[in-house]
């Protein structure tokens, strides 16, 4: 077990630190250029107003447009944000961690191959994945005629437009970001360690929670950032697969940008979804950060 | 990275002069659109502006531009100036060898493209958007048209790209189909000699049902607030044609920018959410998809279900409806006018026009098209509706700035 | 191997599988479906495939998807893969810093990156959006992926064994190429998979900075879901599901992931 943080530092000789620094340059500098600066001007717009033909004016700067932001109909769209994130990013590591756990233990030499077979329906659109749900679980569609014909069901059951449809679109497309770090983090697992708390005679479920588990924990809250990142600024799903009650604030900010042309309150609510995704972010890697890692 | 456009001070003092002239802009008031940051379209006048001193920019230059050689860099200029100046004896232009096109998806007849660079050796590049708002987001970025020579804006739109000098003036001496065009189309109130848009496809919005699930018949909005429908039924995703339905259940108009108007429709609004399965996108395929059993929907969308769900209802509800529609122009940042005015004219084309109908179940304008289309499209009053009937249904008007006040409501409505 | 096999988790590995399986036959099934709109299931046939070959619009949508890839995993694996050595070796006053820069696009919702992206270009350099623009748009959101990916590789590597290299008389250049490149080779190409896949199926980014002839299948597929996608998307997906899985399982007997089996997949993001 060589984690980062307990990786030994030894002093580096100056010129491999500035040879660093060169491999650094390239990208930092692409970033800042393509990343930082535009940023910085949709950050400066969000402080003008719109004028009267719709362009751009910073002849008033103010905050009005974060103060707007924060009126209480727009409440039930962060929510939904957050709702829809969470409950996805939870889902994620519930079905991402036994599939990874049985490749990484039971694949043996095709271990590979499985992993494979696992991300192979991600190499087609997303879109076309989302459409195949809609087919899938439309008033008339696959789902629903299995269950008719079984009997099951004599109406069919309204699966689409639902939070239940926005949830399973969003967790079946960023499901190949949670797989990916969890099976890694369980594959470096030393298996002796598992085996040693079994010979002192750990049930096989204290094993995994005393052991198998916190070793693996840096690749969930891995797993879990790389889902609840994409899903709390996803639009395309709830569009897709959503319905007249499952606006999300990432759609709110695309209907002010478009449909209301008003650049300024929407780069404003931009910023607010994303210094509320920084902030949890940074909050949580702390957190797990302290816990797993014990400080070291 | 793209080189596609050069911004030669050639184009730029043309979109300048043409601007200063179509805009009656004055120095000062061009001087005041400095110092506004970001408007897209003050930026070329202002860099050409800078480049030549100001000194050609005289309001009362009507550019006699020459027309074009065959080089497509100097094509640019081949566009005539404003259509008010006296026409010119302009020998026919010889097109460009490219185009730009920028529509829907299958919203064009199946062969039209081909049919186009086949007759004239223009190869067309046509690309699309997802919904009119990414056009338009799109052809104001650069305030010129994002690079495209041709677009599909909703008549809505037009006054609006016109004032902003999104849009040019068409060469109407190189659109002669525009005679085939219905008399009630030859002067729309939103563009008037059809000096800049020429119309492409005509709608009204009503509301379709499956009588399967329905089984009365309905006649007006009421029917889309009807509890018994909860969960089967869609409102388009349309800002203004949702608070339209609205207005027209109230009895007001669907233009209004009376805030109390406004308050009453979304509160309307407000109680029907529940009822919605979907702000819809995607009417065609919630509908065939069978949850959805009553939907707001264009006249075109209906025709289409059809060939999914033959029974499909529709009904232009008869407390009112609007009646919009699209049409062609040529942005005024074209690279290739000739080649634009030249598709203008081809998709004017009786024959064309009938082709382009036939596949989209949208009537187009044109008078000479109608014996050409399927007659089971063009003779059902609710795709084709008698002129007494269209005469009671009302256009959406372009609303300028208040326009924020429909989608500041729309945006709380549906968050 | 002693350890017993827990039936119950095999069931539910299988489940995964049919869960992320079901799309992709109904996918596939759909596309010899002979409705045009392809809601309803009205008929096989197998017109579509030869149809599609036909369709220049949507060769042309693939043609740029597959250009644009090609620009970002270029890009985005080069800038990235050394701005992940770089970080990893580095430990200097700034590096806090620089990290957070290379969270920062992973967290910013993309229609912002987009917007953005359209103003930057739009406005500084008066460009309308290309094939050029949205590469460089993906090269920026992707730099992050492969960097995290490949520090986290270059973290597990134990420096030591540069400097035997070194020690044995391999110079800087030599010792790169021959030990350290080897080693995280495979985070590297975890990356450009990773890169591929996150730009191949980018439409919010993507749509911001298209521009005339430069239209995605993303674009193509999310502009006609309005009338209803035609079976030619289905068939054209089907197409690329099963090349790439050819090419993946050739690549697999061949023994492309053969060398060091346990650690050819990406590495974490901590």
């Amino acid at each position: 077990m060589t984690t980062a943080a307990a990786a030994p530092t030894p002093r580096r000789p100056l010129r491999d630190r500035l040879s660093a620094l060169i491999y650094v340059v390239p990208g930092v500098g692409w970033l800042a250029l393509f990343f930082a600066v535009p940023l910085v001007i949709v950050l400066i717009v969000s402080f003008g107003t719109k004028d009267a033909t719709g362009h751009v004016s910073l002849a008033h700067p103010g905050l009005q447009n974060y103060l707007r932001a924060g009126r209480p109909e727009y409440v039930p769209a962060f929510l939904n944000s957050l709702r829809y994130a969470g409950i996805t990013t939870i889902l994620s590591i519930l079905i991402g961690y036994p599939i990874a756990y049985w490749i990484s233990r039971y694949g043996g030499r095709r271990k590979i191959l499985l992993l494979i077979l696992v991300m192979l329906p991600f190499w087609t659109s997303y879109l076309i994945r989302t459409y195949a749900w809609m087919i899938i679980l439309r008033d008339n569609g696959v789902l629903n005629g299995i269950l008719q014909s079984v009997g099951l069901i004599s109406d069919p059951i309204p699966f689409l437009n639902t939070d239940f449809s926005v949830i399973l679109g969003m967790t079946y497309g960023f499901l190949p970001f949670a797989i990916l770090p969890l099976y890694v983090s369980i594959d470096r697992m030393d298996d002796n360690l598992v085996q040693a708390a079994r010979d002192l005679y750990a049930s096989g479920r204290q094993a995994f929670l005393h052991v198998t588990l916190p070793i693996t924990m840096p690749g969930i809250v891995a797993a879990a950032l790389l889902t609840f990142i994409p899903a709390i600024g996803d639009y395309v799903t709830p569009d897709l697969l959503g319905g007249a009650q499952t606006t999300t604030i990432a759609k709110v900010v695309q209907v002010v940008f478009q449909s209301g042309r008003d650049w300024p309150y929407g780069s404003a609510l931009g910023f607010l979804l994303m210094v509320l995704t920084l902030v949890g972010t940074f909050a949580a890697l702390r957190t797990l950060r302290r816990e797993t890692l014990g400080g070291g | 990275m793209s080189t596609d456009h050069d911004g030669s001070s050639l184009d730029l003092e043309r979109i300048l002069v043409r601007y200063l002239a179509e805009n009656r802009l004055t120095r000062r008031q061009l001087l005041r659109r400095i110092s506004i940051v970001g408007a897209t379209a003050a930026v070329a006048p202002i860099i050409a502006a800078c480049a030549t001193g100001g000194a050609s920019a005289a309001p009362s230059i009507s550019t006699p531009v020459p027309a074009a050689p065959s080089s497509s860099d100097a094509g640019a200029a081949a566009e005539t100036a404003s259509p008010t100046a006296t026409p010119e004896p302009t020998p026919q232009p010889t097109p460009e060898g490219e185009l730009y096109v920028y529509n829907w998806t299958q919203y064009i007849g199946d062969t039209t493209v081909k049919d186009f660079q086949d007759k004239y050796g223009i190869k067309v590049t046509y690309d699309f958007f997802d919904t009119a708002d990414t056009q338009l987001t799109k052809i104001r970025s650069d305030g010129k048209g994002g690079g495209y020579d041709v677009t599909y804006p909703a008549s809505t739109d037009i006054p609006g790209l016109v004032r902003d000098g999104v849009v040019a003036a068409l060469d109407l001496s190189m659109i002669s189909n525009a005679k085939n065009l219905g008399t009630e189309w030859a002067n729309p109130g939103y563009d008037p000699n059809n000096a800049h848009s020429m119309p492409y496809m005509w709608w009204t919005t009503g509301f379709v049902w499956d009588p399967d699930k329905i089984k009365e018949d309905l006649t007006d909005w009421t029917a889309l607030w009807d509890e018994r429908y909860k969960g089967h039924m869609s409102m388009l995703d349309d800002v203004r044609e949702v608070f339209a339905a609205a207005a027209f259940r109230l009895g007001l108009s669907p233009n209004t920018t009376s805030d109390t108007d406004l308050d009453a429709m979304l509160q309307l609004l407000e109680q029907q959410k529940p009822l919605l399965r979907t702000y819809t996108a995607n009417d065609i395929a919630d509908f065939t998809g069978g949850q959805v059993w009553l939907t707001h929907a264009w006249s075109g969308d209906w025709g289409q279900m059809l060939s999914d769900k033959p029974k499909t209802k529709y009904v232009i509800p008869e407390s009112g409806a609007v009646r919009g529609s699209d049409t062609m122009v040529v942005l005024s940042g074209a690279q290739h006018p000739v080649a634009a005015n030249l598709w203008i004219d081809f998709n004017l084309d009786a024959k064309v026009s009938a082709a382009n109908t036939n596949v989209t179940y949208y009537m187009g304008p044109n008078a000479a098209a109608l014996p050409l289309i399927d007659p089971t499209i063009s003779g059902d009053p609710r795709i084709n509706p008698a002129s007494a009937t269209l005469d009671k249904l009302v256009e959406l008007l372009e609303l300028g700035p208040d326009l924020d006040k429909y989608t500041q409501r729309w945006n709380a409505l549906k968050a | 191997m002693t350890r017993e096999r827990n039936p119950w988790l095999t069931a539910l590995a299988a489940l995964t599988f049919v869960f992320l399986f079901a799309p992709i036959v109904v996918l596939i099934i759909f596309s010899f479906n002979v409705s045009r709109r392809n809601f309803v299931w009205l008929g096989f046939t197998l017109d579509w495939y030869p149809k599609l070959f036909a369709n220049v619009q949507l060769l042309d949508a693939l043609s740029v998807t597959l250009r644009v890839a090609v620009i970002a995993i270029i890009g985005a694996t080069i800038l990235g893969s050394l701005l992940g050595l770089g970080l990893a070796r580095l430990r200097f006053r700034g590096s806090g810093a620089a990290e957070t820069l290379i969270l920062l696009p992973m967290i910013t919702p993309e229609i912002i990156i987009g917007i953005s992206l359209l103003i930057f270009f739009g406005q500084l350099f008066r460009q309308n959006g290309s094939i050029g623009q949205i590469g460089i748009a993906h090269i920026t959101f992707c730099i992050s992926y492969v960097a995290i990916i490949v520090r986290a590789r270059a973290l597990s590597l134990d420096p030591r064994l540069e400097e035997a290299a070194r020690d044995l008389g391999a110079s800087a250049l030599g010792s790169f190429r021959h030990v350290t490149l080897p080693l995280i080779a495979p985070a590297i190409g975890a990356g450009a998979m990773l890169t591929f896949a996150l730009s191949f199926d980018d439409l919010i980014i993507t749509s911001f900075n298209a521009g005339p002839g430069s239209s995605t299948l993303p674009i193509y597929i999310y502009s006609s879901i309005k009338f209803g996608v035609t079976p030619q998307i289905n068939a054209i997906s089907t197409i690329i599901v099963a090349v790439v899985a050819l090419a993946l399982f050739v690549a697999w007997r061949l023994g492309a992931f053969r060398p060091d089996e346990r650690r050819v997949v990406a590495d974490d993001a901590t």
